[in-house]
């Protein structure tokens, strides 16, 4: 079943047990790597921010749906219900008169969290496939919700007209998006941060264990249902987060931000970057975002072919995601230098 | 002629400023996805204009790019524009389908100094989003209040309205009622369906309770009209007496073969027929009709895609091939010209078209159906706006 | 209460179909434990390939249907042997998503490419033409067609699965598939058996269905989550299960429409909600 119980993607056992610096070491690593990237990619690409920037909102609700699907093993097609209420929140922020972004970034998320305990609360309940089943109820009673809330949603027309000052009064948005791009990317990095800290705090050790087995955990006399309902609540606040940047940047909030498909092209992300670690959320974000802008851009009318058939070479030939590939270059490599030292 | 065309160009090159030899106009549409359709339509009216007009215009060349849009997705809007007007660098902005997606590209058009010309995109209030836009197709008020009128004119008092829950389908039932009830007639009730609705029986079943003496419908195109259309026949209102009346979304050409007999005799408003009786539109469906390959696709977003790239030449002569957003405008407001769908004009206030209306019904033609043209109102301006 | 019946013959219909789409999926679930999500992609295959046969080639709707469902089996097997066997036993749901989300997109794409966007009829043949009057309501025939057919389906699935030997092997895999191939039962060929009943049934119900659910390239995606919803209320393997859950689906998703049109789907949703937290085994679940 698509579900618990099962170790989805595990990251290999000495992750936990090898000494302390090389974790941190690594950790830092990765998020140099995700910064160096970003900056990389606006001075390369300086004229597809826009899409940049997409990629790094559209990162937020990825790496939110690892700290569930990855680590706490609870597998949602349902996620994009706290990004489409972080966007929503936003953007009525925005449009109540406050045009400080990281404001609109703030409510956002909170907004998110709220949903994720509200969300978490029906779903964890069941388990298996009519868990996956109730998330997406989740996120069609919220997208029918929002259709039906014009007067705060717009409807299917959208909402729009948003105006976001510039941030903390300095940098203000402009046609490239560069403003938009570097504010997105900061946040992330910080939130990345953040999130590995508690990925390997006790906390997050426990949220893992729960992952792998829920039913040790429990004989063990851990608390599974709370801890779960707590992680919810995070995930939910990050993709709240990436909700709201994502109205930011777009200065609209349409339906999509709330649906099923959206849910569903984050999850496609997630498995393609290799669940279970944060910055593969973060790399199948950008190759399946990037990939699909490229391949549409070429040929407009039949591009999605190619991209399933992507997808399915993916599976056949790096199963455990393109971040594993990664991973796994690094070990070879790691024992091909330390090889005598063993 | 060609070739001397070709020859004033190169002197207006050489004498006047470095008008850039070839113009890009970047076309957003949906050509994958639930709307794919649409997008097709957009691609055949460019290249049927291009077909019979050539694609030189005051000495310039101009050349399409195509941009997939698949679904109602402000920020792929967003970016997708970004990407024609910075990396394609195109002077002109066409197509655009769905309503989020033309509020998403509005606010960036000033700044870059380029006009979006709307091929479909139909909420009234999209023109008003930014002074650089122009719309050559129609919106909901536009197509519903003549169909209101001319109901009340066939004595009818009371009817049901059935439409579907979102942007579209608020506007014709609000155009529909506003409307009716001026002239006196009675909504007993208006019923929205939700956009993924696939079983429409239940509906049907609740105007047949009703009592009311026809039933106006609004769905968007494609698969939920042939399903509502198909209900519609089964449900045994038509026995009862009990009209469906609608807008030319229920019948679009496109759809009608897969709906079949059950639409004949249908009674609707639009302000394009494939069938619409004159030269220039036997033309234009000739040249359509083979730029997409199978003429039973052809529809009515193909006519407001041919008459945008028509309004973006006119724009290129006015500027000389100079980017000027603002004079490009300036220059097609007030215009009249003859479309494939009849006499129209862009209104200069509005910046939308102001078009004729037709009544039609959907017949038999030599095995294929067809809207048939009773009635036209001419110059209908967008209603939604209109004071 | 002639409005009720009206509704409730409605909703069987409905009801029906769903069943005889997601009954394939359901079978596969319960014994290859494989999220399918590309099921809803056989049913469309099917779809465009009957109509394809009686539109174009104009063959018979007797003849073109049989011949549709075949050919959608034809063409899926090869992905069986290729892809999906990779997939098989539920261990890695996570690659079974991606794999099947992307045959989904690939076929949507292939079918677009192909057929072209626009809805493809399948036109009925007169018999299924027309209303009868039932007295109370005048009903679509091949709306009682449909409800036939899937009672058929249902009852012919009972039976495989009861009362041959095929269905032994499928039930001893079903409860344990390690003792069952331990016991010589050939689980590959068993497997591959299933997936094609499961591809066939989809076709069907793809074809029975276009009158409701209209054939074009997003169908693969448009009802997907329905089908993943009549399963998981269902329960993944029950034949009764899904049939039950079938109806009570379409009966909830009907009624709800009628009583209040405007809210439809919330109450589809929220009944979805509710009967997971009643039943979370599925609605005829076999204590385990």
């Amino acid at each position: 079943m698509l579900s618990s119980g099962t170790p989805t993607a595990p990251a290999p056992p000495t992750a936990t047990m090898s000494p302390r610096p090389s974790r941190i070491v690594r950790d830092l690593a990765g998020l140099t790597a995700v910064a160096v990237a970003g900056i990389a990619g606006f001075y390369l690409f300086p004229n597809d921010l826009g899409l940049l920037t997409r990629m790094v909102s559209a990162a937020f609700l990825v790496v939110s749906l690892d700290l569930l699907v990855g680590y706490a093993g609870v597998a949602t097609l349902g996620q994009a219900a706290m990004f489409g209420l972080g966007a929503y929140a936003a953007a009525n922020t925005n449009l109540a008169g406050v045009q400080e972004p990281l404001v609109m970034v703030l409510i956002g998320g909170l907004a998110g969290a709220l949903g994720g305990l509200v969300s978490g609360a029906i779903v964890l309940r069941a388990h298996g496939l009519p868990r996956l089943v109730l998330t997406i109820a989740v996120v069609q009673l919220a997208h029918e919700a929002a259709n039906k809330l014009s007067a705060w949603t717009g409807g299917s027309d959208g909402l729009s007209g948003l105006e976001p000052g510039p941030v903390l009064g300095l940098f203000r948005f402009d046609l490239y998006g560069r403003t938009g791009f570097l504010f997105s990317l900061v946040l992330l990095v910080i939130t990345l941060a953040v999130l590995v800290r508690l990925t390997r705090s006790p906390f997050g050790l426990k949220v893992r264990a729960i992952g792998r087995d829920p039913g040790r955990v429990r004989t063990m006399g851990g608390a599974v249902l709370p801890t779960l309902l707590v992680v919810y609540t995070i995930a939910g606040l990050v993709a709240g987060m990436g909700g709201a940047l994502e109205a930011i940047a777009a200065g609209v909030v349409g339906l999509d931000a709330i649906s099923f498909e959206r849910s569903a092209t984050a999850l496609v992300m997630l498995v393609l970057g290799g669940a279970g670690s944060l910055f593969g959320a973060v790399l199948g974000t950008v190759v399946f975002m990037g990939f699909e802008h490229i391949v549409s851009a070429s040929n407009p009318f039949h591009w999605l072919i190619v991209v399933g058939v992507m997808l399915v070479a993916v599976v056949l030939f790096l199963p455990r995601g393109l971040g594993s590939a990664a991973a796994e270059l690094q070990r070879l490599a790691r024992i091909a230098g330390l090889g005598g030292a063993r | 002629m060609k070739s001397g065309a070709a020859a004033l160009l190169l002197a207006a090159g050489f004498a006047g400023s470095a008008a850039a030899d070839t113009i890009k106009v970047g076309v957003i549409a949906p050509f994958s996805g639930p709307f794919a359709q649409a997008g097709k339509n957009f691609k055949a009216g460019v290249e049927a204009y291009v077909a019979t007009h050539g694609d030189t215009v005051a000495g310039h060349k101009v050349e399409f790019v195509y941009r997939d849009l698949d679904g109602p997705d402000p920020g792929k809007a967003k970016s997708v524009a970004q990407d024609l007007i910075i990396k394609e660098k195109v002077q002109y902005l066409g197509g655009v389908y769905l309503t989020p997606s033309a509020f998403a590209i509005a606010p960036m058009l000033e700044e870059a100094n380029v006009p979006l010309v709307v091929f479909n995109a139909a909420t009234s209030s999209i023109t008003q989003k930014s002074p650089l836009i122009v719309r050559t197709s129609f919106t909901l008020w536009q197509t519903t209040v003549p169909l209101a009128k001319q109901a009340a004119k066939d004595g009818k008092k009371k009817i049901i309205i059935a439409v579907t829950d979102y942007g579209p389908g608020t506007d014709a039932e609000a155009a529909f009622r506003k409307t009716f009830e001026a002239a006196g007639g009675q909504i007993v009730e208006s019923i929205k369906m939700p956009l993924a609705t696939t079983d429409f029986g239940p509906y049907l079943q609740r105007a047949k309770d009703s009592g009311a003496e026809a039933l106006f419908a609004f769905l968007p195109s494609g698969a939920p009209t042939v399903g509502f259309v198909k209900a519609y026949a089964e449900s045994g209102l038509k026995e009862k007496g009990v009209a469906l009346i609608s807008t030319g979304d229920l019948t679009e050409e496109a759809g009608l073969p897969a709906i079949g007999d059950a639409a004949l005799g249908m009674r609707t408003s639009f302000h394009y027929s494939v069938a619409h009786d004159s030269a220039l539109n036997r033309a234009f469906v000739a040249a359509a009709s083979k730029a997409i390959g199978n003429a039973d696709e052809l529809s009515f977003p193909a006519v407001a895609a041919y008459d945008g790239v028509y309004v973006i030449t006119k724009m290129i002569e006015a500027t000389g091939g100079k980017q000027d957003a603002k004079k490009a405008v300036q220059a097609v407001l007030g215009m009249v010209w003859e479309s494939p769908r009849g006499p129209v004009k862009i209104d200069p206030e509005t910046r939308h078209v102001t078009q004729t209306i037709y009544l039609r019904e959907v017949v038999k033609d030599g095995g294929k159906l067809i809207n048939k043209e009773l009635s036209s109102v001419p110059d209908q301006p967008d209603w939604g706006l209109a004071k | 209460m002639d409005t009720a019946l009206g509704i409730g013959i409605d909703a069987l219909a409905y009801g029906m179909i769903l069943f005889t789409i997601s009954i394939g999926l359901s079978v596969m679930m319960g014994l290859m434990r494989v999220v399918n999500l590309a099921h809803g992609a056989f049913a469309m295959v099917g779809g465009y390939l009957a109509s394809y046969a009686i539109r174009q080639i104009g063959l018979p709707y007797g003849v073109a249907v049989p011949l549709a469902i075949l050919a959608t089996v034809v063409i899926a097997l090869p992905l069986e042997v290729l892809l999906f066997r990779r997939i098989y036993g539920g261990a890695e749901p996570l690659k079974q998503v991606l794999m099947t989300i992307g045959i989904t997109f690939a076929v949507i794409g292939v079918m677009n490419a192909v057929f072209g966007p626009t809805i493809k009829p399948i036109p009925l043949p007169e018999a299924l033409r027309g209303t009868v009057d039932l007295g109370f309501r005048t009903m679509a025939i091949h709306r009682l067609a449909v409800i036939g057919a899937g009672l058929a389906v249902a009852l012919g699935l009972w039976l495989l699965i009861e009362k041959t030997a095929f269905g032994v092997r499928l039930r001893a895999a079903v409860d344990n598939p390690g003792m069952a191939a331990a016991l010589g039962i050939r689980t590959e060929r068993l497997y591959l058996a299933t997936f094609a009943l499961a591809v066939a049934l989809a076709a069907f119900g793809g074809i029975a269905g276009a009158e409701l659910m209209p054939i074009e390239p997003t169908y693969a995606l448009k009802y997907m989550v329905t089908f993943l919803v009549v399963v998981s209320i269902g329960g993944a393997g029950s034949i009764g299960g899904a049939l039950a859950a079938a109806i009570v689906v379409g009966l909830v998703d009907t009624a709800g429409r009628y009583l209040m049109p405007g809210l439809g789907t919330f109450f589809t949703y929220l009944a979805v909600i509710l009967i997971v937290h009643l039943a979370p085994n599925g609605l005829l679940a076999r204590t385990r």
